[in-house]
């Protein structure tokens, strides 16, 4: 019995080089601006800095040159991302169209999708968000009810996606819909880019409990898009979505979400600090440690060709806890008044309310343990 | 990682599997017999020449079974012993510290101590302790008159964590793996346990539970293999035993409670493992030793220092 079979993670021969040319542009180009962003950064969204991100070359690594990409490997960019993550860099813009659409735009898409889009997302400057859930589809995807039906002119989009991310910065949307009339369940469902700034798309950002607005209800009322905005095939969007998941599931983000409150706790504590926030230090770092070693397993995996969903399951649920519970261990050791202006208080506090969402987003904990069960044979 | 490790594995598995349930005496000759004693010999000097991967991935595997034998203790202290040069008779354990229990003290000849920072090979008189398990864990009394200091770096309670770290690893999977053959087939309300969500989700947890500890293992093999015992995996083998302990006390509680009351009983053999997990969280450092010495290192290399440090400890 070995659920999680581990795979070397063999460092690329130039991952000093890469880590210490990333550390050299961060320093001269992430903004300096309030710490609370660098909590959660991946959803920090900064068009200015996905620009000069994609400029260097780090958006759009495993991508064909001729596409705007750079043709580094896998593990390459894996060391890329967990650099940004750790510095707390605002890589929200870009974060979902480099992550997830462009890549499904390379295995699914056809030329004129590819030419229209990628360039622009590799720059850093072309921005997707997920259309998946909506009012009466959450966890329970496979009930989804927005439609697509064909016309002369093209495919005419009416319903309403929930909870998407970044919809309101995006160029496009990456959404999952009902192209086949009186279909059921998983059947019937393909994906379509949808560009947000067609006529009938209306973009409506929800505010979340913190104040921020991340996430958005998108409506479509009777929006006419191109046919060539089907991606892949027509009817097999179930299964592209699906190996889509594993794209959002399987990175470094569902770990070192909180890693700016760890950074920051260790500048904020000496050799002289009480004992139980050093052990609660020490039980940080042993547990983001640990995690990283099960992140690098994935990544090897994903970079071998295999596809770890059970794996990348068991990452996301094991970082969501994680980053989850770092902020509510180091409010029982700290002497810190959230009302404080420091640093460390005002992450703590941002974590304290954003942490909830960790364990919903890109499936809840119930799914993804269900995954979990699944891959352990038991359902 | 050692071309023969499949081989080594599959070897291990076997004999292991066999000697389940047989006490020190049956079965430390079987082991002995098969060799694995020169596990981290080099072959230049006859031995086996695997690396600290193999250990782990042995030890697992002697975690899974419930091994009652000093079986990595001995690996480690023979490869201690011919890198230092000095021969080897008999079964040479190794103490965590001066004053903890030594593992199956009262069966070795010779006993690794340190003192001062420094390894000896060193005799002594046992006073029988056990384990929760019923495992010997003696009290010594050194003979430190006839000791051999050692031409070796590393620190004993470290060593242990390693081999508890990967025994608790094989102990996780084989937890898991008796609690889905169970919920399988135990049937309740019309259906077999594992049918209900409840008990889904707790077999995920015990299940990423071993996931951790499992890559802990590795990582800290891995930490070995690259720079050997001593400050270049001190962080690793702490992080990895730290984390190990947590994954315990997770990790046993599901597999208690999935079972339910059959898994509290004598002849059902959950208890090999979770009562040897017990114990182990206790050995090779607690929660406090480890978590104090990474806190204070993390504090030493500063926030934006630890991540530099970790990368660049796995980047070469």
């Amino acid at each position: 019995m070995q659920t999680f079979a581990v795979h070397p993670f063999k460092a690329p021969k130039n991952a000093a080089e890469i880590r210490s040319e990333l550390r050299a542009f961060l320093a001269a180009n992430q903004p300096n601006d309030d710490p609370v962003r660098r909590a959660n950064c991946w959803t920090t969204f900064d068009p200015q800095f996905s620009k000069a991100l994609g400029k260097a070359g780090y958006v759009g690594m495993l991508w064909p040159k001729e596409y705007g990409g750079h043709e580094r490997s896998p593990l390459e960019r894996y060391i890329v991302l967990e650099e940004l993550l750790a510095a707390g860099a605002p890589v929200g813009a870009h974060w979902i169209a480099d992550r997830q659409t462009g890549p499904l735009l390379l295995r699914y898409g056809t030329q004129e999708q590819r030419e229209k889009y990628l360039p622009g997302m590799a720059a850093g400057e072309t921005y997707a968000c997920i259309g998946l859930s909506e009012p009466n589809s959450g966890s329970d995807l496979a009930s989804v009810r927005t439609s697509a039906r064909r016309t002369d002119d093209g495919w005419l989009i009416n319903g309403q996606k929930v909870w998407t991310t970044g919809a309101h910065i995006s160029h496009a949307m990456l959404a999952l819909v009902r192209s086949e009339e009186g279909s059921e369940r998983q059947q019937g469902l393909s994906q379509f880019l949808i560009d947000l700034d067609t006529p009938g798309v209306t973009v409506r950002p929800i505010m979340d409990m913190f104040g921020g607005q991340d996430f958005n209800e998108v409506f479509f009322e009777d929006v006419l898009i191109p046919h060539g905005a089907l991606v892949g095939v027509q009817g097999e969007g179930w299964k592209q979505a699906t190996a889509e998941l594993a794209l959002e599931r399987s990175g470094p983000e569902r770990y070192l979400s909180s890693h700016a409150l760890l950074a920051e706790l260790i500048d904020a504590s000496g050799p002289d600090s009480p004992p139980e926030i050093v052990a609660t230090i020490g039980r940080l770092v042993a547990e983001m440690w640990t995690l990283r070693q099960m992140s690098m397993s994935v990544a090897a995996k994903l970079a071998s060709g295999e596809d770890p969903v059970v794996e990348a399951a068991v990452v996301k649920d094991l970082g969501n806890s994680f980053e989850q519970e770092m902020p509510l261990l180091v409010q029982a050791v700290v002497d810190a008044d959230l009302a404080d202006n420091t640093t460390l208080a005002r992450l703590l506090s941002s974590l304290l309310q954003n942490s909830p969402s960790f364990s919903l987003r890109g499936g809840t904990r119930e799914i993804i343990r269900g995954i979990i069960a699944r891959g352990l044979g038991l359902r | 990682m050692s071309e023969n490790r499949k081989a080594l594995c599959e070897m291990a598995d076997g004999l292991f599997a066999d000697l389940r349930g047989a006490d020190f005496a049956a079965a430390w000759p079987k082991l002995e017999e098969a060799g694995f004693g020169s596990l981290l010999v080099p072959e230049a000097d006859g031995g086996f020449g695997g690396d600290w991967g193999d250990l782990a991935a042995i030890m697992r595997l002697a975690g899974m079974h419930a091994l009652a034998a000093p079986l990595g203790e001995h690996i480690i202290t023979t490869h201690v012993l011919s890198a230092c040069g000095v021969e080897a008779s008999g079964l040479v354990t190794i103490a965590p510290s001066q004053g903890a229990p030594v593992p199956w003290g009262r069966h070795a000849d010779q006993i690794i101590c340190a003192r001062e920072g420094e390894l000896h090979l060193v005799s002594g008189s046992a006073e029988h302790g056990e384990s929760p398990v019923g495992e010997p864990r003696d009290s010594i009394t050194y003979d430190w008159n006839a000791a051999k200091p050692l031409a070796y770096s590393a620190d004993p309670i470290a060593l242990i964590a390693f081999l508890r770290v990967c025994q608790t690893a094989g102990a996780l999977d084989g937890a898991l793996k008796l609690a889905i053959d169970y919920c399988s087939q135990r049937v309740q309300f019309g259906k077999p346990l594992s049918k209900f969500q409840a008990v889904q989700q707790s077999i995920a947890l015990l299940a990423v539970e071993a996931a951790a500890v499992n890559c802990a293992a590795q990582g800290a093999a891995d930490a070995l293999d690259r720079g050997g015992p001593g400050h270049a995996s001190e962080l690793e083998i702490a992080a990895a035993k730290l984390r190990a302990n947590i994954a315990i006390k997770t990790g046993s509680a599901l597999a208690h409670q999935v079972h339910g009351a059959i898994g509290f009983t004598r002849d059902y053999p959950l208890h090999e493992l979770t009562r040897r997990m017990m114990g182990w969280r206790s050995e090779g450092g607690n929660d406090t030793y480890w978590s104090q010495i990474i806190g204070m290192q993390a504090i030493g290399w500063g926030g934006a220092g630890l991540w530099h440090n970790l990368t660049q400890r796995t980047d070469s």
